[in-house]
């Protein structure tokens, strides 16, 4: 394709400004959904990320179930050689903190509520710190033993501010039923993290709570620079544990029971496994309350203190979501495979009466030298600047149009709350993604300019000129 | 001779061989039997029905409790004399020797969600610590179930028709009922006496015991029973937590006497958190007729759901 054959395409293009209105803008208005579409699933999967990152309070957890003496497995162990593994599993870890929670209900005057209460090392917590915005109280109303940081939508629900006291009812390692005090020490705007209602405590409190020993610990969080890199380190801390002999299972594994407590997945057979006890479900697929489960009949007891580790990633726990993500993206494809079919016939059919209107043209054009594979040149060119024009004008229009959606309020304890940043959804463009929709959009045309080129660099001049005259 | 021998051998060896391969495959049956979750082979014991490998009693559970000698005076109760009270309220409250049956009626009044009732029929085997409740009111939750057996629980969803694990522990409907509530009671078994008084409650005298529980699995570990001595049962029982703090109280406010056991007809669940929480369970039609033993599987709570 020669210059000439471009600069031929672009006075064709302008020759009839209608005929490319409607062409350019049916090719511009597929290229901005798919820009759109694509835009805001990867910016839910970001969000998603980073609010199940908070969730879960790291980018990989491990958490740890000892057998009690009744057999039960009992979410909690004692080995200091785990944090020390998980520290040395790569230059990508930035920290690693033990980790406490529970399903509890918390109870201010006649109301109630079912939460996950958190424990955190408030000392070595980088995470919450960084991601929570406190919309009541601040960090060091956090600092006093048995405060709590609760959600805005709890307190609102309860007519809480900071100073309260709420009483916490909740179930130990073991399963016995526990209450405790705690005061609102600040409160964050769970809009802005993904519609999370967890509550937090020190992990000091909660472990009190729940009855663990002082050297004992329920899971521990590792935090990374980035959460991509969360499955390696997870593989890489799986693989370092099982070479110094511990049992470790990968995922999150699938609780024989509705609720979400889980077990390691090495010891989940069907039906060797009582209910698990205490705590109840989350929205997130977390492990909760004790994770406690039981071995007999089917399946040989274990032995007391017989400890079994699983370490999940957030793209374990994010996976429900994750795939109803994948869903809106594969509609997201359909739609445009869908305007792009539509369009390519419209780019072939205009073709198809160009190549008539310009039989003459291309006549003369034979007749003053112009070769097949000129004509043939041009007519791709055509196609090409228009669709590939048409295309980088859809995704430089998305850009306004989607930074207009994000700024539309969405709530953020709906059913798509966690995809959600800070009640907004995100507008996460990428080049890759504007460079995708320009060459499929491009490749398209060619393929629909393809046959009435070739027809056109067919016609014989002579025939041509006679045939119009 | 030595023919006659080794002919006799053979025979004797395969006839050894046939009696194991019809023992080895009587047991084989019978854990495919178990494997399936159908009744075990063999029924016809006592209840209507063999062991179901539930949870078992201590040894001398039952058979202590028949010839032990209370003290005539209240003021000498030993804390062991209190832990055979609380065995004897343990046995006089369940069916050892019957499968029970029976329609429960349930109300339920909270602060927050205002007022729940709910109708439904329970069968209970105790001595393999099992039963299955069926609820049969309100028409939106007809078919919806428990079923406790193995030492394992369940829920059933006909709508959904899935089975979810639960445990004992668990609340039932929202309410201050546990599903523990519903099983037979075995605190003699799972409590320590720490401490013993007397006192009157209402109109009765009682004494009243103070007991730790024995492991940190129990979910209360400290209870506090008011047994009327005279008639030898529980009027209330107040559960507390590991921190002390009073969770629950139930009041037993009727009883009914059926053969040798003493059901308490009427039980009200206080929470000790939200004093307005409350839950009355009343127990009606009871019946001790034997069961079958597919009453207490998966697979008839999910036929009679339907």
């Amino acid at each position: 394709m020669r210059v000439i054959h471009l600069k031929l395409a672009a006075r064709n293009v302008q020759r009839q400004p209608h005929r490319t209105l409607a062409l350019g803008g049916a090719v511009a208005f597929s290229a901005l959904i798919m820009t759109l579409i694509s835009s805001f699933v990867n910016g839910m999967d970001l969000a998603i990320q980073d609010n199940v990152t908070l969730y879960s309070g790291g980018h990989v957890l491990i958490s740890g179930y000892t057998a009690s003496w009744s057999g039960k497995l009992q979410n909690r162990f004692v080995d200091d050689k785990v944090a020390q593994i998980a520290q040395s599993a790569g230059g990508d870890v930035l920290t690693v903190s033990p980790l406490a929670q529970s399903r509890a209900t918390v109870v201010f005057g006649t109301r109630e509520i079912q939460l996950t209460i958190r424990g955190v090392d408030w000392t070595k917590d980088k995470l919450y710190h960084d991601s929570l915005i406190l919309s009541k109280g601040d960090w060091n109303g956090l600092e006093p033993a048995r405060t709590m940081l609760m959600s805005a939508q709890t307190a609102n629900r309860f007519g809480l501010a900071v100073g309260d006291q709420v009483t916490v009812r909740l179930t130990t390692a073991s399963g016995q039923e526990n209450v405790t005090n705690y005061s609102v020490g600040a409160i964050y705007d769970d809009g802005a993290a993904g519609g999370m209602n967890t509550a937090f405590v020190s992990f000091g409190d909660l472990a009190a709570d729940l009855n663990l020993k002082s050297n004992e610990q329920q899971e521990i969080a590792v935090f990374l620079q980035n959460s991509t890199g969360a499955e390696a380190v997870a593989a890489k801390i799986s693989s370092l544990m099982s070479s110094q002999g511990y049992t470790v299972s990968r995922g999150t594994g699938s609780a024989s029971s509705g609720s979400n407590q889980a077990q390691p997945a090495s010891l989940a057979s069907s039906d060797s496994l009582t209910a698990p006890l205490g705590g109840a479900t989350q929205g997130n697929g977390l492990p909760q309350g004790n994770g406690q489960a039981q071995f007999q009949n089917g399946g040989a007891r274990l032995a007391e203190g017989t400890v079994s580790y699983r370490v999940s990633t957030i793209q374990d726990l994010a996976g429900e979501i994750g795939s109803a993500l994948g869903s809106i993206r594969w509609i997201g494809y359909a739609v445009f495979a869908l305007m792009l079919i539509v369009s390519a016939t419209g780019i072939s059919n205009s073709y198809r009466m160009v190549l008539l209107e310009r039989t003459k043209e291309i006549g003369m054009l034979r007749c003053i030298g112009y070769k097949k594979r000129d004509v043939f040149s041009s007519f791709i060119a055509e196609g090409i600047i228009l669709a590939g024009g048409s295309a980088l004008l859809g995704a430089i229009l998305a850009l306004p149009v989607g930074l207009g959606i994000g700024l539309i309020p969405f709530n953020p304890h709906g059913d798509f709350g966690s995809a959600l940043v800070r009640g907004h959804l995100l507008f996460a463009p990428t080049l890759g993604q504007f460079a995708l929709i320009f060459v499929f959009v491009t490749i398209v045309a060619i393929a629909a300019v393809y046959f009435p080129a070739r027809r056109a660099a067919e016609v014989v001049p002579v025939e041509a000129l006679r045939k119009i005259a | 001779m030595n023919g006659v021998r080794d002919v006799t051998a053979k025979f004797m060896h395969a006839k050894l061989t046939g009696k194991l391969s019809l023992v080895l495959f009587g047991l084989v049956l019978v854990f495919s039997a178990r494997a399936q979750g159908g009744p075990p082979a063999g029924g016809g014991h006592g209840g209507g029905g063999g062991p179901m490998g539930g949870i078992e009693l201590p040894l001398n559970f039952l058979q202590a409790d028949q010839n032990y000698k209370f003290p005539d005076d209240i003021t000498k109760y030993t804390a062991n004399d209190f832990l055979m009270l609380v065995r004897r309220t343990d046995i006089r409250s369940s069916f050892y020797n019957s499968d029970m049956s029976a329609t429960i009626s349930m109300v339920s009044v909270s602060p927050d969600r205002g007022t729940f009732a709910n109708k439904e029929q329970i069968y209970r085997r105790d001595k393999d610590d099992a039963f299955l409740t069926i609820m049969t009111e309100p028409e939106s939750r007809k078919g919806q179930g428990m079923l406790r057996v193995d030492n394992n629980m369940w829920r059933y969803d006909p709508t959904s028709r899935k089975f979810t694990h639960t445990t004992l522990k668990d609340t039932y409907e929202n309410s201050t009922v546990t599903n523990n509530d519903f099983r037979r009671w075995q605190r003699s078994i799972d409590y320590s006496v720490v401490n013993i008084t007397t006192g009157t409650l209402g109109n009765y005298k009682v004494i009243i015991g103070e007991l730790k529980a024995n492991n940190d699995e129990v979910p209360f570990p400290y209870i506090k029973m008011y047994i009327e001595a005279d008639r030898k049962i529980v009027l209330k029982v107040e559960e507390y937590s590991l921190s002390m703090k009073l969770l629950r109280t139930a009041y037993y406010t009727q009883y009914v006497q059926i053969g040798d056991s003493l059901i308490p007809t009427v039980q009200i669940f206080q929470d000790g958190l939200i004093p307005e929480k409350r839950s009355q369970v009343t127990y009606t039609d009871i019946s001790t007729k034997p069961l079958p033993d597919y009453y207490f599987t998966k697979e008839y709570l999910e036929r009679v759901s339907q």
